[in-house]
């Protein structure tokens, strides 16, 4: 499957890093412990790029995303989208920051059950005032790009694990994001479908200049990458 | 904005009909209590006077309805906090595509309402069906009034469909405001 762009896609931004973590530090207080979870990290991603952030669970992978993605806050460090420092914004900002040039990717995927394909491509656009059937036809063009084209109504019970996760692909690309972060995209996946996942996200990054950042154990979604950060006890290891 | 949640509401409530069903009839039950009680409550009071206690007998009714309409309003709280364990990762993806939190919240809070209202019409209208069988073939000796079985059946759908709005619209906020990524790693 390949991807081509919609006729209402647009690019990344051009200039800057999309995203630029500076010595950022994550603590959990776990009972009486401290737990390092992020140890002085820095990181720089530039517009286009597919950076996998690789490394054994408790590494950090997931923590670092989420600091990225504003569903945690560093206990200590900068982090700035598009040249916004996101330590400066209220948790609605960034939840308004995440809408409008954020999307993720889970895990578990995360549809909601009872929509279909179309309608969870939809879903972060839904609350919104756009013209529904305007919403509708991207969220077909979006399908279409990420091969689901005929699997519009179906609801997620009825779809394979790699058509869930494509559907969940497509609903991260709803908002024309600049940003995907992908959380262990393939980690539920049997290998083929794992390599039609990275290969849409490459694809991605390669025809329509959105930016992919992705955790994964997965030493084959990490030959997929333009850029392979590793990540051992909180701290970069090695890129 | 906020019609798109009400929108998005109605489209779950509809599609999630099955998962509504259990609290659907346990506001039902409430509901048929409360008409029953309204129903019959004419014709025990004047049974009530006939045998001079009136006002003992009056009271009785008075808190036997209070109790039951009580009993609604906890189910309609229970049916809601139910719900809410059962969205609670559907909350952490709204959250965490950036979906604004008002929206959101009316979106939930149209199951429970929709719940309680369609739970309560169903019972109540049951109940004065059920009154008017009882009235028919005298099973009922206090009788059944008509006037009681109406009174009832507005009271006992407008008294759940407030209880379901009102109690539910704490715990839905604070679901609503709980971190996305908290919600997500719910089971």
């Amino acid at each position: 499957m390949t991807v081509t762009e919609p006729a209402s896609m647009s690019v990344a931004p051009s200039g800057g890093p999309v995203v630029k973590v500076t010595d950022a530090w994550k603590l959990h207080k776990l009972g009486d412990e401290i737990v390092r979870a992020l140890v002085n990290v820095s990181l720089e991603v530039q517009p286009g790029e597919f950076v996998c952030l690789m490394g054994p669970s408790g590494s950090g992978k997931t923590t670092l995303l989420n600091i990225i993605g504003g569903l945690d806050r560093p206990t200590k460090g900068i982090v700035a989208i598009a040249g916004e420092d996101t330590s400066k914004i209220t948790e609605s900002q960034f939840a308004a920051l995440r809408h409008d040039a954020i999307g993720y990717i889970f895990q578990s995927y995360n549809l909601i059950p009872f929509l279909s394909a179309m309608e969870n491509v939809e879903l972060p656009l839904m609350f919104e005032p756009y013209d529904r059937k305007a919403l509708r036809k991207r969220a077909i063009d979006l399908l279409n790009l990420v091969g689901l084209g005929h699997r519009l109504d179906h609801q997620p019970a009825k779809m394979s694990g790699g058509e869930q996760q494509r559907t969940a692909i497509a609903r991260s690309l709803i908002s024309n994001p600049t940003l995907i972060l992908a959380d262990e995209p393939t980690a539920n996946l049997d290998h083929r479908t794992g390599e039609v996942v990275v290969q849409t996200l490459r694809d991605l990054c390669s025809k329509l200049g959105v930016t992919v950042v992705a955790s994964t154990h997965d030493p084959a979604v990490a030959e997929q990458a333009s850029r392979v950060v590793r990540m051992k006890d909180g701290q970069i290891q090695a890129e | 904005m906020l019609k798109y949640g009400l929108a998005y509401g109605l489209l779950s409530s509809r599609r999630r009909a099955r998962q509504m069903l259990l609290p659907a009839i346990t506001i039902a039950t409430g509901a048929f209590l409360v008409v029953i009680v309204f129903a019959m409550s004419a014709g025990i009071k004047k049974q009530a006077t006939a045998l001079g206690h009136a006002d003992e007998i009056g009271h009785a009714i008075v808190l036997i309805a209070v109790t039951v309409l009580l009993v609604g309003v906890v189910e309609a709280a229970v049916a809601t906090t139910r719900t809410i364990a059962h969205r609670t990762r559907e909350l952490g993806v709204l959250g965490a595509t950036g979906v604004r939190s008002r929206p959101v919240l009316v979106a939930l809070l149209v199951e429970p309402v929709v719940t309680a209202f369609f739970g309560a019409l169903g019972g109540a209208v049951l109940a004065a069906v059920a009154g008017a069988v009882l009235g028919a073939v005298g099973a009922a000796e206090s009788g059944v009034s008509a006037s009681g079985t109406v009174t009832g059946l507005v009271i006992a759908v407008a008294v759940s469909v407030v209880a379901a709005a009102v109690t539910s619209v704490v715990p839905i906020w604070r679901a609503v405001h709980h971190p996305p990524i908290k919600s997500l790693s719910a089971s």
